[in-house]
């Protein structure tokens, strides 16, 4: 059969509901908007459009730098309504933005750590993992991933902001039109009491992977769909799998088609089949169909509660910038990629993350405009290396009939005998937080690990107390951070005097060992895991790391000369790299 | 990538390789050669030398 032939099936990248009992969501009041009775359009610095879990952790990490916004939602709840989970897995860089935000502990306690992954072929294992045991991960205050359904992170956001205040939630607001010239833009809202218009300076598109604004403005995207169908069941059991992420390429139980186990919130599992290609998804999501399925992987004396059963396919795009005009793309509405390696809602979380400060730092007029454009030169880059690695897996994943195929076969035969083979079985690559090696706001230097995150590390506070990175993050509050590590001679203190006159900048010391403080701002590194989280060479030598508000390394350096001052001016957009 | 002879025994490897071969069918062949090249790739490692070779593959046709 060729591959042309295969019907054309309604499945989408989203979930849909189909079977099941869903879950209970929050709703939210529709408030009346003041603008709806005002003759003039009001005007807004920041209007951010859709309320997922990116629209909301930019709106959270704009109200905790104390930024005014407004973002308006279509809906009256998180998630979509009475059905799908969408994401469930939230890597440690989302974890740490989580914990900024103020909502990690209710996510910690909420859902379920995991750090050990096995893959399969046949019967046999052919790969498995532990990242608790790889370095990468081993420093944060926060586990390697969470496992949660998404719309409870939405919901803990939401009540964050609340309580933070300074961004405006807007529920059952639908934006119907827009436009925009070089100043402003102009939005047409949609609500149950009528329509009305605000002007906004900056908006941002989180409407997720059917954005209008994509479709109005005719933003260009590339695209690639596959052919490849799955089918998810999120269940509950009466005897629970083992809390570990399991992966079959070949499973037996599934017509030798990959299956997916995850664990979730509520003791309730992910369990995802590959269907076969030319599937019709409402036979394979029915729900005798699904026990059936169930019974052949767990046996058939498994009790199963079916809290949620939904058919999709894969799709990947990706905008070809992430800005248009007044309007930033960010989440699914800037690229949209199959789940593999949790790389789509994390994505968004950090997208916003980024633009976030950046859009702080210009309002409150500390950064130039030109700040805002590296949102696209790291952002960018990320979602295309996002796009790039989740096409490798549904590639692994769906081998075209004929070499494709004889290349899997071959890597999986020899994975099963001998270890160097296993790198080759790709079930997913599981979603870091992105190095940007392209950003006009990155100071790179060799040996310099600038434009990576710095992990959320544990350090001492002068008395003696535990702190982590994240503390001192607050303690800048949207400005840079820099730390300075080893001595501070008096030529290097006068200097470091000058740079915080006249720059915004909160500066800390990190004295070697016990020794003596130099600056009144200071904290200990007993373990050097803040030294060793900026990427500098381990030991006394006096060395300097200025980090950005979304915790990733702007630049580094040995004494404190030039290229620091440089480098602050280059990180706020003030000078470019040849100023 | 060598492209001077680096062999220790060139007639013998050559032998060796056609006599796992003989009498598999197509399927067998196409299978069997995937896996050596699996397995020569992870000899080499090097990821500039694999892309030059892969190259160098599709220029000789």
């Amino acid at each position: 059969m060729s591959l042309n032939t295969y019907r054309d099936v309604a499945h989408t990248n989203g979930y849909e509901f189909t079977q099941g009992g869903g879950y209970e969501l929050p709703t939210y009041p529709f408030v009346p908007p003041p603008e709806l009775h005002s003759q003039a359009p009001a005007r807004h610095p920041i209007v951010i459009v859709g309320g997922g879990i990116t629209g909301l952790t930019l709106a959270c990490s704009l109200a905790r730098l104390g930024v005014k916004a407004i973002l308006i939602d279509e809906d009256d709840t998180v998630g979509v309504k009475g059905a799908s989970s969408r994401g469930i897995c939230y890597t440690q860089k989302s974890l740490e933005i989580f914990e900024r935000l103020g909502v990690y502990e209710p996510i910690a306690a909420k859902g379920t750590q995991w750090s050990v992954g096995r893959t399969f072929a046949g019967d046999d294992e052919v790969y498995s993992f532990d990242l608790r045991q790889q370095g990468s991960f081993n420093l944060s205050q926060q586990p390697p991933f969470i496992n949660i359904q998404q719309f409870y992170i939405e919901a803990f956001l939401v009540d964050r902001i609340q309580q933070l205040g300074h961004v405006e939630l807007r529920w059952r607001n639908r934006l119907t039109a827009f436009e925009q010239n070089e100043q402003l833009a102009t939005l047409t809202v949609e609500t149950p009491a009528g329509s009305y218009r605000i002007e906004a300076e900056h908006v941002i598109d989180a409407t997720g992977s059917n954005s209008p604004l994509r479709k109005w403005l005719q933003v260009p995207f590339d695209s690639k769909r596959g052919d490849d169908r799955w089918c998810i069941a999120d269940v509950r059991f009466s005897t629970r799998p083992p809390t570990e992420r399991h992966t079959w390429i070949e499973a037996p139980f599934n017509e030798n088609r990959a299956v997916w186990q995850h664990l979730m919130a509520d003791d309730v599992w992910r369990i995802d089949y590959q269907m076969a290609p030319n599937a019709d998804p409402a036979h394979v999501s029915r729900e005798d169909v699904v026990r059936e399925r169930l019974a052949r992987q767990f046996g058939p004396e498994v009790e199963v509660e079916i809290v949620w059963v939904g058919p999709y396919a894969y799709r990947s795009e990706c905008v070809h910038h992430m800005r248009h005009g007044r309007v930033y793309f960010m989440g699914d509405s800037a690229k949209v990629v199959s789940p593999f390696g949790a790389r789509g809602g994390n994505t968004g979380v950090a997208d916003a993350d980024n633009l976030a400060w950046k859009l702080a730092a210009v309002l409150r007029g500390q950064a130039a405009p030109g700040l805002l454009d590296s949102y696209e030169d790291e952002r960018l880059e990320a979602a295309r290396e996002n796009v790039r690695v989740t096409n490798r897996t549904a590639r692994f994943l769906r081998p075209a009939e004929g070499i494709e195929r004889v290349y899997r076969d071959a890597a999986i035969a020899l994975a099963k005998r001998h270890p160097f083979a296993r790198a080759l079985v790709n079930t997913g690559r599981m979603a870091v937080a992105n190095p940007y090696t392209q950003s006009r706001i990155v100071q790179y230097a060799p040996g310099s690990a600038a434009g990576q995150s710095v992990q959320n590390v544990a350090f001492r506070w002068a008395n003696g107390q535990a702190g982590r990175m994240n503390q001192l993050l607050d303690w800048a509050g949207g400005e840079l951070l820099l730390l300075c590590f080893g001595a501070l001679d008096a030529p290097a203190l006068r200097r470091l005097r000058e740079v915080l006159a006249t720059t915004p900048l909160r500066a800390v010391q990190v004295p070697a060992g016990r020794a003596p403080a130099q600056a009144s701002e200071h904290v200990r590194d007993p373990q050097g895991h803040l030294r060793g989280a900026c990427g500098l060479a381990e030991g006394d030598e006096p060395a300097w790391a200025l980090v950005r508000p979304d915790g990733y390394l702007a630049a580094s350096g040995g004494a404190i000369d030039g290229r620091l001052v440089q480098a602050i001016g280059l990180t706020l957009g003030l000078t470019g790299v040849h100023a | 990538m060598i492209t001077t002879p680096h062999w220790q025994d060139a007639d013998t490897f050559y032998e060796q390789l056609l006599d796992a071969q003989a009498g598999l069918s197509p399927e067998q062949l196409q299978a069997f050669s995937a896996r050596l090249i699996l397995l020569l790739a992870n000899q080499v490692g090097d990821a500039v030398v694999l892309a030059e070779c892969i190259q160098a593959a599709r220029e000789a046709a």
